[in-house]
């Protein structure tokens, strides 16, 4: 039998109590400083990250459109936009080099139209299922950022019998940022447009980013 | 240094690093409209992977003070207190009452060691009974947890060596 007693015992036992516990938390503070991800927040988004601001990089391919498009309270030739009291019905159209790469759907009765630039072609058979892509979601024109890149911004009225300008606005690829865009126009005999805000974002993003951007 | 701290050590490190490594991931899923709701709301249907340190932290927040409670009590602080334990019992002569009593109390402490790997088998039995497929893998970190935990459970088997040489 083991006549030991406790006069080995060590004399400051809480000491030697911490060594575990230092050590469990050094590991633990190792391994998560190099590290800035925060447990629990471990969210992956499938794109490229979107630098907002940012300018436009060249060859890169865009998705832009129009979100909010104001029109004066009359035409350009200081006429009413429509037969009685009858607001426009504002749609427009993007052309790059010349051709029609989009036309958005038409807002009735506006003077301010605004577009999400994200909807879905939703059918009832889509119930069983659908896959849907980010290209197919977002409803604007593609463009590749060329240099001295320039796209035309058609707005009109859209009538029964003939669509009425609305202005026509030229915008060099250049000085569009990856984001919200905002432009104040003046009213001229040619244009009746007001104010538009142009969404610019970078192909390829996650749908998540889109949809931030587009808030 | 000897088998027994060397194996605290490690132990110890499996803790520190299995406290805070990815435990758990969740993807959840919405059956056929998972696609409607990644459009809705993207960040319902991410990925989302939990340390458990992140899971204790997040219960807080959620006001889930017991839960956060249970669990740090015996994913943390036991483990933690249970090594400790094992350290001390070192520094005494291996055959002193002081190393028997413990080691008594460590054994105590050990029917909660593995409550935190019973906690994960729960929510990973819970997530797959969701409807709409939702999936829960297990991580990296977790295996770090149970070998940290196989690791003391071992410690006191190699304690009871010089007992029994000394019996005989």
């Amino acid at each position: 039998m083991s006549n030991i007693t406790d006069s080995d015992s060590p004399k400051r036992p809480w000491l030697h109590l911490a060594i575990p516990i230092s050590i469990v938390a050094c590991f633990a503070l190792f391994f998560v400083l190099p590290d800035n991800s925060k447990p629990g927040d471990g969210i992956q988004f499938q794109g490229n990250e979107v630098d907002e601001g940012s300018s436009l990089t060249e060859g890169a391919t865009y998705y832009i459109f129009a979100s909010e498009i104001e029109l004066e309270s009359t035409n350009a030739k200081g006429d009413p936009w429509d037969a009685g009291e009858n607001g426009p019905d504002i749609k427009y159209r993007i052309l790059w080099k010349g051709n029609e790469v989009f036309q958005s759907e038409e807002k009735d009765d506006s003077l301010i139209a605004d577009w999400s630039g994200l909807s879905i072609d939703f059918d009832w058979s889509d119930l069983a299922g659908k896959t849907i892509s980010t290209d197919e979601a977002i409803k604007a024109a593609r463009i590749r950022n060329e240099k001295e890149g320039v796209i035309e911004l058609v707005v009109e009225d859209d009538d029964v019998v003939d669509d009425d300008m609305a202005g026509r606005v030229e915008i060099k690829l250049d000085e569009l940022k990856v984001g919200l865009n905002k432009r104040k126009l003046s009213k001229t005999p040619t244009n009746a447009v007001k104010r538009i805000n142009i969404q610019v974002l970078p192909q390829g993003s996650s749908l998540k980013d889109l949809v931030d951007l587009m808030r | 240094m000897s088998k027994v701290r060397l194996l605290i050590l490690f132990s110890s490190a499996f803790l520190g690093i299995g406290l805070v490594a990815p435990t758990i991931s969740i993807e959840p899923r919405a059956g056929e409209f998972t696609w409607l709701v990644e459009l809705w709301d993207q960040e319902a249907t991410e990925i989302v992977t939990y340390s458990i340190f992140g899971a204790i932290r997040d219960l807080y927040r959620m006001d889930n003070l017991f839960l956060a409670l249970v669990l740090g009590l015996f994913s943390v602080v036991f483990p933690v207190f249970k090594l400790s334990l094992y350290w001390l019992a070192t520094v005494h002569h291996p055959n002193s009452n002081s190393v028997a009593s413990l080691l008594k109390w460590t054994a105590r402490l050990s029917k909660f060691s593995m409550v935190e790997v019973l906690f994960l088998a729960l929510l990973i039995l819970t997530v797959k009974a969701l409807p709409g497929g939702s999936e829960a893998t297990i991580e990296w970190g977790t295996y770090l947890f149970v070998a940290s935990a196989l690791g003391s459970m071992i410690v006191p088997m190699l304690f009871e060596k010089p007992e029994r040489n000394g019996a005989n």
